[in-house]
């Protein structure tokens, strides 16, 4: 037995290949080019999955991927979607959300206690007795979702592409092919994208016997794949619109981002099912669906069948399932009156019964409930929307064809920001206001007719050229005239309800009187209340029938009701392809390699890899620290300081700038000298601070924070686009390379390397020189952030290695070490110095850290300064002390951000700590309330496990300074 | 720049301040035939001349850190580009290529990036000039690289988000954005009668680019390719 009929025109099979795979266990047989819908149900085997939520058995709806009536899974991939996926040889496919196989799904009991499952019955219940939820939790958790997870999916790689185009078409239907075409024509540089496997749209299966529409196809098709302008790409679909025309078109291999300068969306619009008891057997499709069964896959949707329209399309599914063999036992039409124009003249004559104001009632279901084995039907009232069932009667079928009319695939174009209105001539929302350089055309514009849609397809390619400069004139087009394509109300009430509204949530009429009973009766609350449209096929063939019963409900005319957010992406997309190539992006410094040869374990900052410490065998992060640390102390270590921010700032109005970007005096620093500059936002917090050295009256060079310096750097440019000083700003980061070499040695080491006197009276803190050191060029800063003796080197990137080297031989017989980042933290925090973004927050102000004395409030101006003016008249809340904790301290260490506790009060918290081995002592910096300031103050630290560890506010620094007189050093 | 087969026979003195390409790191997976050329050891080939030129049809890309580049800003820079017989790019975001030797790109109104092409050494020479007011120095250390081949758009398809094809991106165009997700410079030139690529970023995210690149190279049937293939 099989649904296969002979060859068709233009249809999508290679009958040369057969291909073999497995459903459920069992073997089928089917061509290359068959989906696995069509496969199977050329087979016959009409129950392809069951629904989410009462596990109904389901078939055929849309085969257009409007629905996800049958979602597999072949071990690998999960939620594979039948109607579209291709056969391949060998596949292995079980339906998804079963248990126990499609036929015989044990969750299948569910449909018969349905009516103790009402939407939102889970809002209600579970919460009490709050002892069981985790019973019902783990329930709800298996019950939720489609499909199971392959936490071992392969990684495949889904490239990410930008493309650009005059003109993007969406809808290769023909009304895109001919928009696309006239627009080609015109010298417009086209892509069309599609859907679909093939271009055509419903050109290709809508032919009501006619042979001539293959024929135009092929004419049409044919004209636009030659042209040179026009790209046509299928199997792609627009996922959603981004300002400035940005589309991502989606493909199996990834996602192409498009950025037209003008997109005509021709996306056509979807199938709507009429409403009627048990419309979701196996069996019961839609009409467009029977036809893109026999003419793209050549198979027959039923043996003897029925259609229930409400619209003159159906007249047409009617023929083309004659033609396909099929017979047609009557077709019903809910609307009364002689309709179906000369289609139904052909039924007519070809012998079937037409049933005018008459509507199914109910179809039913074979015993297995694995099909339809007939439908009760009767009159219908198409004014007041009842079903008059005092004179019902059955008819015998196989399959019920279902054409009710359409709703418009306007996804693109509410995202667009496209005003919508409602056109009762064809009862759906239509564009009324399209926004700039996006057009509409075909059925999403309420065009429905073949020849008119491509004159509109015309008109759209003439508006879009205008739009681009093109000097064409304007191309009229008539609204659509005749009857409505779509009812204005195809729901047939029943009293034993299951007349399904939403097949993705099993959500029936009386789902949403109730919702509207209980005040959900808004179109945005009834959604999330009911579900409908939430389902994966995001209410494509729901949306529309949903806002119909709701502005039924409330006596409301449709447009009053509006519409659902549409939301990209408008089908749902794997997560590998919005993921792309993994990006991250991150900076070396020219002495990265060494640190790595040299065992360093690296850490980000910002956007750097930089050395956080370097272990030596059997030694953990915090031996390697304090080892690295006492170096220093000792005898003397270098650092990696490649990632600081660097920026010159040249001209003469250079420290005028600087006087006003940051909060100190720089006007009357001395060339040759170095001074701390603090940066605050315009609330007067704390952003950054760094070092200013004075390079020539008109050079400055700034030294600042690795994580900040990008920042800071652009909020300098900002500020001189506002200020407009005779300065130039020149970052410098990534060119010049630096290292600190710090520690009692640090002197004599770097001695040897070059010619620049470095005695204290020549070269003092604070100060710069421009020197050769190992025959490079170098800027020196003598610095004590980490050391008071410590020596900053700045030297071309492409250099930097070549010093470094020469630094570590010359410092080998003074055990010179390297220190990683996680070691200057500790050395700073020795020397007493706070980190902005370590011991600050996105609220701490220069009072609160006690940096008073960086800020020159007699200035003019400077960023921040009115606001620290009002500040400084405000009490302090909170204060950054120095602490030690006692000096046999041997508890549960505090941690940074361990709270300060004063009673059963928060007063503060832990900014930095760390025990010091050259110190032997627990320090650290913490924000306490200003009571607690004074040196000796004690306070309580709760630490992570909940003890309380006292601890004692000191001097900085923590401890006496190495250098024995300034004179000496 | 050095005559390259000179360089190549360069023996590298431990005491010379020696440069590093800043697309050094992404090297240490290849087995790449190294060189100095003024004085930055550089790769200058991947693989056999066969490959490397078949790669540059396809997809090629070059590592030229090593050009001598420099850039100047302020408003005297134009007039000072102009005293020293520079070609001056007309508008900002075009370049110009100066006695067929020094390429000359404007990065804004009075923002100019000087680079030696192949054989030529007038940038360094320029580096050297003491500064005058109104004009400020701009010290480059760029990763530089060429892009050559058929596919170098689909490559650009993945990494840049603008049209970099020739209807777009004109002949004299710079156009300053961000591939591979950091700000980088891109233009088209005639090298040597092929039309290529060039792309300058931050050095310090060189090798990150390096591998950015050639892991698209590489799929779409190119790889990495050495500088002595332009050379010979």
């Amino acid at each position: 037995m099989s649904f296969r009929i002979p060859k068709q025109a233009r249809e999508w099979l290679n009958r040369d290949k057969k291909i073999n795979f497995t459903f459920e266990g069992e073997t089928f047989t089917g061509f290359e080019g068959d989906t696995i819908s069509s496969a199977l149900w050329a087979a016959e085997q009409k129950v392809l999955g069951r629904s989410f939520k009462y596990h109904r058995p389901r078939g055929v709806l849309s085969l257009a991927n409007h629905d996800i009536n049958v979602m597999l899974t072949d071990g690998t991939d999960t939620n594979m979607r039948g109607d579209i996926v291709e056969l391949k040889e060998g596949m292995s496919l079980n339906a998804v959300n079963t248990i126990g196989g499609v036929k015989k799904d044990k969750n299948s009991y569910i449909d018969s206690i349905s009516p103790l499952l009402p939407v939102g019955f889970y809002y209600k219940a579970f919460h009490t007795p709050r002892r069981l939820f985790p019973f019902w939790e783990n329930i709800i958790r298996k019950a939720a979702g489609l499909g199971v997870v392959n936490f071992n999916y392969p990684r495949i790689l889904k490239r990410k592409q930008h493309a650009h185009c005059d003109l993007l078409v969406i809808g290769a239907g023909p009304t895109g092919l001919t928009a696309a075409y006239e627009a080609a024509q015109a010298g417009l540089e086209v892509t069309i994208i599609d859907e679909n496997r093939h271009a055509g749209g419903s050109l290709g299966y809508n032919r009501a016997g006619d042979k001539a529409s293959v024929e135009y196809l092929d004419d049409l098709l044919n004209k636009v794949v030659r042209h040179p302008k026009i790209t046509l790409r299928t199997d792609a679909y627009a996922a959603g619109y981004y300002p400035d025309h940005l589309i991502p078109v989606v493909e199996a291999g990834g996602i192409t981002k498009f950025r037209a300068k003008a997109v005509i969306v021709a996306s056509g619009a979807f199938e709507q099912p009429p409403v009627f008891r048990y419309n979701d057997l196996p069996g019961v499709m839609l009409g467009s669906a029977a036809q893109r069964l026999i003419y793209r896959y050549s198979v027959k949707p039923f043996n003897n069948g029925i259609v229930v329209t409400a619209n003159d399309y159906g007249y047409r599914v009617a023929i083309d399932l004659l033609d396909a063999g099929t017979k047609v036992v009557a077709v019903v039409d809910l609307r009364s009156g002689s309709n179906g124009g000369l289609h139904a003249a052909e039924l007519y004559r070809r012998g079937i019964k037409i049933y005018p104001g008459h509507c199914v009632y109910e179809a039913l279901a074979t015993s297995d409930k694995s099909s339809v084995r007939g439908a009760v039907i009767c009159a219908y009232d198409d004014k007041e929307n009842i079903a008059l069932a005092a004179n019902k009667f059955t008819l015998e079928c196989d399959g019920i064809a279902m054409s009710a009319g359409w709703a418009p695939a306007a996804a693109l174009l509410y995202q667009a920001g496209t005003g919508m209105q409602f056109d009762y001539g064809v009862q759906q929302f239509v564009p009324n206001r399209l926004p700039e350089g996006v057009f509409a055309a075909g059925k999403v514009n309420g065009i429905y007719d073949l020849d008119q849609r491509m004159r509109d397809g015309i008109r759209a390619a003439s508006d879009a050229l205008r739009h681009l400069g093109h000097s064409v004139a304007p191309y009229a087009i008539e609204k659509h005239n005749g009857p409505s394509p779509s009812h204005a109300y195809p729901m047939v009430p029943h009293a034993k309800g299951k007349n399904f509204v939403d097949f993705d949530e099993d959500i029936q009429i009386k789902d949403f009187e109730n919702a509207a009973k209980e005040g959900f009766d808004n179109i945005e609350l009834m959604k999330r209340f009911t579900t409908v449209g939430m389902g994966p096929s995001q209410g494509k063939h729901s949306n529309m029938n949903a806002i119909r019963i709701l502005a039924k409900i409330r006596s409301l005319p449709v447009e009053k009701i509006g519409t659902t957010t549409s939301r990209p992406f408008f089908h749902p997309t794997p997560i590998g392809h919005l993921g792309g190539r993994g990006f991250h992006p991150h900076r070396l410094t020219a002495i990265h390699d060494w640190h790595q040869a040299h065992g360093a374990v690296f850490t980000d900052i910002g956007a750097w890899k930089r050395a956080a410490y370097y272990p030596a065998a059997n030694h953990s992060k915090e031996d390697a620290i304090q080892a690295e640390a006492m170096a220093v102390r000792k005898s003397a270590g270098i650092i990696d300081a490649s990632s600081f921010g660097k920026i010159e700032i040249y001209g003469p109005d250079a420290a005028e700038f600087l006087e006003r970007f940051f909060t100190g005096s720089y006007i009357s620093q001395k060339v040759g000298s170095c001074r701390y500059v603090l940066l605050l936002d315009e609330s007067g917090v704390v952003v950054d601070d760094g070092i200013a050295s004075r390079l020539a009256t008109d050079l400055f060079y700034l030294s600042i924070g690795t994580s900040n310096a990008a920042a800071v750097y652009r909020e300098m440019q900002r500020s001189q686009q506002e200020w407009q000083l005779n300065i130039a700003l020149v970052n410098v980061t990534g060119a010049y390379g630096a290292m600190n070499i710090a520690g009692p040695s640090a002197r004599e080491i770097l001695a040897s390397l070059t010619d620049l006197d470095l005695s204290y009276e020549s070269f003092p803190i604070s100060h710069i020189q421009e020197a050769v050191v190992a025959g490079v060029e170098a800027r020196v800063i003598r610095v004590a952030f980490v050391s008071d003796m410590a020596y900053e080197l700045h030297v071309p990137m492409a250099q930097s290695q070549h010093v470094w080297n020469a630094l570590i031989e010359a410092g080998k017989k003074h055990g010179l070490r390297p220190f990683g980042s996680d070691t200057q933290r500790l050395l700073r925090l020795e020397m007493g110095h706070h980190m902005p973004g370590i011991d600050t927050d996105g609220l701490t102000n220069p009072f609160e850290i006690g940096a008073e004395w960086a800020i020159k409030m007699d200035k003019p101006y400077f960023i921040g300064q009115r606001s620290l003016s009002i500040l400084a008249k405000r009490p302090l809340r909170k204060q950054l002390v120095p602490f030690v904790l006692a000096s046999n301290f041997n508890a549960d260490m505090p941690m940074e951000c361990n709270l300060v506790i004063d009673g059963n009060e928060i007063a503060g918290r832990v900014t930095s700590i760390s025990y010091s081995k050259f110190i032997d002592r627990c320090i650290g910096f913490a924000f306490v309330t200003p009571a607690k300031k004074a040196v000796g103050s004690e306070f309580q630290i709760r630490t992570d496990s909940g003890s309380l560890v006292t601890a004692t506010v000191v001097e900085t620094p923590f401890f006496k300074n190495q250098i024995k007189s300034q004179k000496g050093a | 720049m050095q005559a390259l087969n000179e360089s190549l026979n360069a023996k590298k003195d431990s005491k010379t301040a020696l440069k590093t390409t800043p697309v050094a790191h992404a090297y240490i997976k290849t087995t790449a035939k190294w060189a100095i050329v003024n004085e930055m050891e550089i790769a200058v080939e991947f693989a056999s001349n066969d490959i490397e030129q078949t790669r540059k049809k396809v997809l090629g890309i070059t590592d030229v850190s090593c050009f001598e580049r420099y850039g100047i800003k302020g408003p005297q820079a134009s007039k000072w580009l102009a005293d020293h017989e520079l070609a001056i790019p007309s508008n900002p975001n075009s370049w110009a290529l100066s006695n067929q030797k020094d390429l000359v790109l404007r990065l804004g109104s009075s923002e100019f990036l000087i680079e030696d092409q192949l054989d030529d050494v007038a940038s360094k020479k320029l580096a050297d000039i003491t500064r005058v007011e109104g004009l400020y120095p701009v010290v480059r250390a760029d990763a530089a690289f060429i892009l050559s081949g058929s596919e170098v758009l689909n490559l650009f398809s993945e990494l840049c988000s603008l049209d970099l094809r020739d209807s777009s991106l004109l002949a004299n165009d710079v156009v300053m954005t961000q591939v591979a997700g950091i700000s980088a410079i891109v233009m088209r030139q005639n090298l040597n009668g092929e039309q290529v690529y060039r792309l300058w970023c931050d050095g310090t995210y060189g090798s990150y680019m390096w591998e950015m690149l050639l892991e698209v190279a590489v799929e779409l049937g190119g790889g990495a390719v050495g500088l002595s293939s332009y050379k010979n």
